[in-house]
């Protein structure tokens, strides 16, 4: 281990990586600080710039984005009280009113900080923890692998969209597109259309990109209101003192979010809302004084952004160890990893570890970055708030076209990317989520290839993915979450009817 | 398949339809899927705007029309016309350069709701910087190969 570190160290520490993750760490503080623009979107379109680089430059420049974009969501959470980032939403809760008493620099010092706190922790976690699960998922066969694929679909589907239902079919939709193409083992071409570029099957970043970044620039050209007006922060703030000793001061809160960021990350879609939530919740409910919550108290703050950037680490666990993507953005993340030639998952760690430690490193560095960067350009940071986003669209647009365009310079991609931001744009608008369709697609080929391997290899039987351990735990585990969301939903139902019928 | 416990625990694929077998479950699953939606959802809402209480969407709705329509039909002509421009300079991404021009200025044009001077002066000024340094830095330093 301590040779993969040296592997690794040797290749962040090359002039062109560290510059590489400081621009993309930049880049993301500017897209997460943007209302609207979400980390995914920014490292949707940092792609295209990492095709050139060596891996673990590519790759740096991505997290930097990553955490970037996770951090600076608190900028106009604390100035705005509009979230940057769906992850922000919490620090509104207490990063405003404290803005609102005058103290808006000292509210983005300990978010700053509590950030830092949180990527660091949970960089050291994600060190400790993937290593024995990449090798734990060495012992998976096909079966193991099938159920891992059903798993994750269901989770995210029961998390991601408003309904579990609508979260399958959007999952499904995934699952459909990805059968798009050559069949995996025998050869044959399915649904092709005699269209020679869908003979490699549908490519991962039309996809990504037209799912995440251009049904939010269609959402944004459809909803838009002319009477809208940019609002302007009236804090006068130079520079944001990086607060270290008030934010050790209240430990518990950086835990509180370390453990949130750290458990909720992991789990297949569930999301920054979710940990940042769990976090504000937990650290309110052990406090000594409840009651100072919501009027501008730091341990809100540094609890909620703690948790923000602990879950990125934590999100990062199931992606390179098993190859699964814990949210929207590492999804991305997974997508740039394999347009490097890094397939993420247990053989990695044996095949090439010196890169998996690297990346461990440069994700290290970009939160030294993301904190050095946010201290010293606030004042920038804070002008880019009054930036139009109307002028940004045609812009945001050109780049979705060159990252899509760059990979292999097919214009029927492009097209293709048009038609999944359509799509992008009518699953978010009811509420069927993105995420979903994305992680089919990811998912679909293992789950069609593994079940097909395993029916092979078990001579048509197949029971044994019901009598494996590993595979029958995690379908007892994804079943057993499809029921507790269904009753979930039918409580609420219940709940909502009944207040209605009170209510008349 | 001797006997019926033993065929109703094992499949057999014809290596014909193997193929299609993966396909086959995920669109047996998206149908029942689907008609669940229909009964649990569109129903109910289609009897809503029938009552009147909801509009339909995109047709019943008061939405900014020229503006949606006309940026997909810029978006078309956009992917279209790179194509097109780019074969009359292969290999120099100044299909992508000069078309990228007029696409953000067109587009950033149909979103300003006041033409003022200084306001149009930023978006040509946008228009022209903003593709030169993207068609600089991935044409020139990266050397990706553009339209």
């Amino acid at each position: 281990m301590i040779s993969g570190y040296l592997d690794g160290l040797g290749m962040v520490l090359q002039l062109g990586t560290l510059l590489a993750i400081a621009g993309g760490t930049l880049l993301g503080i500017i897209m997460g600080s943007l209302p609207g623009l979400t980390s995914a979107m920014a490292i949707a379109l940092l792609l295209p710039v990492t095709f050139g680089m060596p891996p673990v430059a590519g790759v740096g420049m991505l997290l930097g984005a990553l955490c970037g974009a996770g951090a600076s969501g608190s900028i106009p959470a604390i100035l705005l009280n509009i979230p940057g980032t769906p992850s922000s939403v919490a620090t509104t809760f207490d990063g405003y009113p404290m803005a609102k008493k005058g103290e808006a620099g000292r509210a983005l010092g300990l978010a700053i900080v509590a950030s830092f706190f949180g990527g660091v922790a949970s960089m050291i976690i994600l060190s400790l923890l993937a290593p024995p699960i990449a090798e734990f998922a060495l012992r998976f066969g096909p079966a193991e692998y099938f159920s891992l694929s059903i798993f994750g679909l269901v989770i995210i589907a029961s998390v991601a969209g408003k309904s579990l239902l609508k979260g399958l079919i959007a999952g499904l939709i995934g699952f459909f597109a990805s059968t798009i193409g050559t069949d995996p083992i025998t050869g044959v071409g399915r649904f092709t259309f005699n269209e020679l570029s869908l003979l490699t099957g549908i490519n991962l970043l039309p996809a990504l990109i037209g799912l995440f970044a251009v049904s939010q620039v269609l959402k944004d050209t459809l909803e838009y209101d002319p009477h809208e007006r940019v609002k302007e922060s009236t804090h006068r703030i130079d520079i944001a003192r990086p607060r270290f000793l008030e934010t050790l001061r209240h430990w518990k809160a950086v835990v509180t979010g370390v453990l949130s960021g750290s458990v909720v990350g992991p789990v297949p879609g569930a999301g920054g809302s979710i940990a940042s939530l769990v976090a504000y919740d937990q650290t309110r409910r052990f406090s000594k004084s409840p009651d100072k919550f919501g009027t501008g108290y730091a341990p809100g703050i540094i609890s909620v952004e703690s948790a923000n950037n602990a879950l990125l680490g934590g999100a990062l666990i199931p992606t390179l160890a098993l190859g699964i993507p814990g949210e929207a953005a590492t999804a991305v993340l997974l997508g740039g990893l394999m347009i490097q030639g890094i397939t993420p998952g247990p053989l990695l760690f044996d095949d090439q570890g010196g890169m998996v430690y690297g990346i461990f490193l440069a994700y290290l560095v970009a939160n030294f970055f993301m904190l050095l960067i946010m201290c010293l350009g606030i004042k920038l940071f804070i002008r880019v708030l009054t930036v139009p986003r109307k002028q940004l669209l045609a812009t945001i647009l050109v780049f979705c076209f060159i990252g899509v365009y760059g990979v292999d310079g097919d214009v029927f991609n492009l097209y293709l990317m048009l038609g999944f931001g359509v799509l992008g744009y009518f699953l978010n608008r009811y509420d069927f989520g993105t995420a979903p369709v994305i992680l089919g697609l990811i998912l679909g080929p293992i789950a069609e290839s593994n079940l097909r391997r395993g029916l092979q290899s078990f001579q048509g039987d197949w029971t044994p993915f019901f009598t494996r351990p590993i595979s029958v735990t995690f379908l007892v585990i994804a079943i057993g979450l499809l029921a507790l969301t269904l009753w979930q939903n039918y409580r609420a139902g219940k709940q909502v009817s009944a207040s209605q019928g009170s209510g008349v | 398949m001797e006997s019926g416990l033993t065929s109703l625990l094992s499949v057999s694929i014809d290596f014909e339809t193997s193929h299609l077998f993966f396909p086959r479950i995920i669109h047996w699953i998206m149908a029942v899927l689907f008609v669940i939606i229909l009964a649990t959802k569109t129903i109910p809402f289609l009897a809503a705007v029938k009552r009147g209480e909801r509009t339909l969407p995109i047709l019943g709705e008061s939405m900014d029309g020229f503006r949606f329509f006309g940026t997909l039909a810029l978006i078309v002509a956009y992917f279209y016309l790179m194509a097109v421009v780019g074969n009359l300079f292969p290999y120099t991404g100044y299909g992508f350069l000069f078309v990228s021009m007029v696409f953000v200025l067109l587009m950033s044009l149909m979103y300003m709701h006041e033409w003022t001077k200084k306001g149009v002066i930023i978006v040509v000024i946008n228009a022209i910087v903003a593709p030169s340094l993207v068609w600089f830095i991935l044409a020139k330093l990266f050397k990706i190969t553009l339209p």
